[in-house]
């Protein structure tokens, strides 16, 4: 059987992987308005814009994407090809915002691999921090250091390889390969 | 650290006036700040936030696979939480206007499932007078944010450029 992208386990990472992501993400006023209200945010700079005159002495133009909505993005278009295979998110450090994103760019993002290593009481599972640059044409708009829990391929393929089989059986069974 | 007593989101303002959002004057270090609202999250909190920004993690759309995982129940993306908990803390911190200078430090407690219920509490950790744009300063916050039973989600430090409180010439912002 064919699998969609075989996810990498955490024995398939290691420092000085380089990755660009292969989708990118046209930032739409949903993205920004809604999730700003979605999770209670408040500044106006997302949803308002007569408050733009008034905002940095009229600096910007247009809505500001939201940087929580911006870190869920970039984050978001690594997530595919390097963290399918999370446990939990263990934490962000230097989480910085270089240039503003407006409604209409889109966003691409690369990832470095920093370190990988044990974590405490964890068996089955190894943690990865890389760095993730966001992009819109040439100039980076965000940089973020993520650090996540992967499961170890020697604690989780053979049960992973059963999961996939049970869910797929009936369809398996439907095309009259069973 | 001293620690001032706890400040309620906007103290009630005067007959017929919104109060305003706090500035560069109010963020004396070490004041806690009791943000208002808190936010219980849904399935369609969850998922919607998932899928709209591309969270391939499949335990946060995917019942089955969340079991398959050992979840009780369908988690909740960190960032989600990192969003609602930063978002109940702009009506204090960074409502009065002034760009995201960056976060740090940021680390997840307890898994957060759909159906629980966030706070959000900040202390100023620090602050300082902007050299370059008089009128502004830099203010550092540390937020933590916390489920129904008290047990820490997330906590994380930002900083960001805020406005100091404008002449009282009449003009609102």
């Amino acid at each position: 059987m064919t699998v969609t992208t075989a996810a990498y386990y955490f024995e398939d990472i290691e420092p000085g992987l380089v990755v660009e992501h292969r989708r990118g993400h046209s930032v739409c006023t949903a993205d920004n308005q809604l999730l700003s209200l979605l999770t209670m945010n408040t500044a106006q700079t997302h949803f308002n814009r007569d408050s733009l005159s008034s905002y940095m002495d009229g600096a910007f133009p247009e809505p500001l994407l939201n940087a929580c909505v911006a870190l869920a993005l970039a984050v978001g278009l690594t997530t595919d090809d390097l963290s399918a295979n999370a446990l939990a998110d263990l934490g962000y450090a230097e989480f910085r915002m270089p240039a503003p994103v407006f409604v209409g760019d889109s966003l691409y993002a690369a990832s470095e691999v920093v370190e990988v290593a044990d974590v405490p009481d964890r068996a089955d599972a190894g943690g990865v921090t890389y760095r993730i640059t966001a992009r819109c044409g040439d100039t980076t708009v965000l940089t973020v250091r993520r650090h996540v829990l992967i499961k170890r391929r020697s604690h989780w393929l053979a049960r992973d390889e059963e999961f996939l089989r049970a869910v797929h059986a009936a369809g398996t069974a439907l095309l009259g390969r069973g | 650290m001293t620690t001032s007593p706890i400040s309620p989101t906007s103290a009630v303002p005067a007959a017929g006036r919104t109060a305003g959002p706090y500035h560069y004057e109010d963020f004396e270090p070490g004041r806690l700040f009791a943000h208002h609202w808190g936010r219980t999250l849904t399935e369609a909190d969850a998922v919607l936030f998932a899928t709209q920004t591309h969270q391939y993690q499949p335990a946060l759309f995917n019942a089955a696979y969340a079991a398959h995982l050992g979840h009780r129940d369908r988690p909740v993306s960190e960032l989600l939480t990192f969003s609602v908990v930063l978002g109940l803390s702009v009506a204090d911190l960074t409502e009065s206007g002034g760009p995201f200078l960056g976060a740090d430090e940021m680390s997840f407690g307890v898994p957060v499932y759909v159906g629980d219920t966030l706070d959000a509490t900040s202390v100023v950790v620090s602050r300082r007078e902007s050299g370059s744009r008089p009128g502004w300063g830099v203010v550092r916050w540390r937020t933590v944010g916390t489920n129904q039973h008290g047990d820490m989600v997330v906590h994380y430090q930002r900083s960001s450029l805020v406005r100091r409180r404008p002449e009282e010439t009449g003009a609102d912002t």
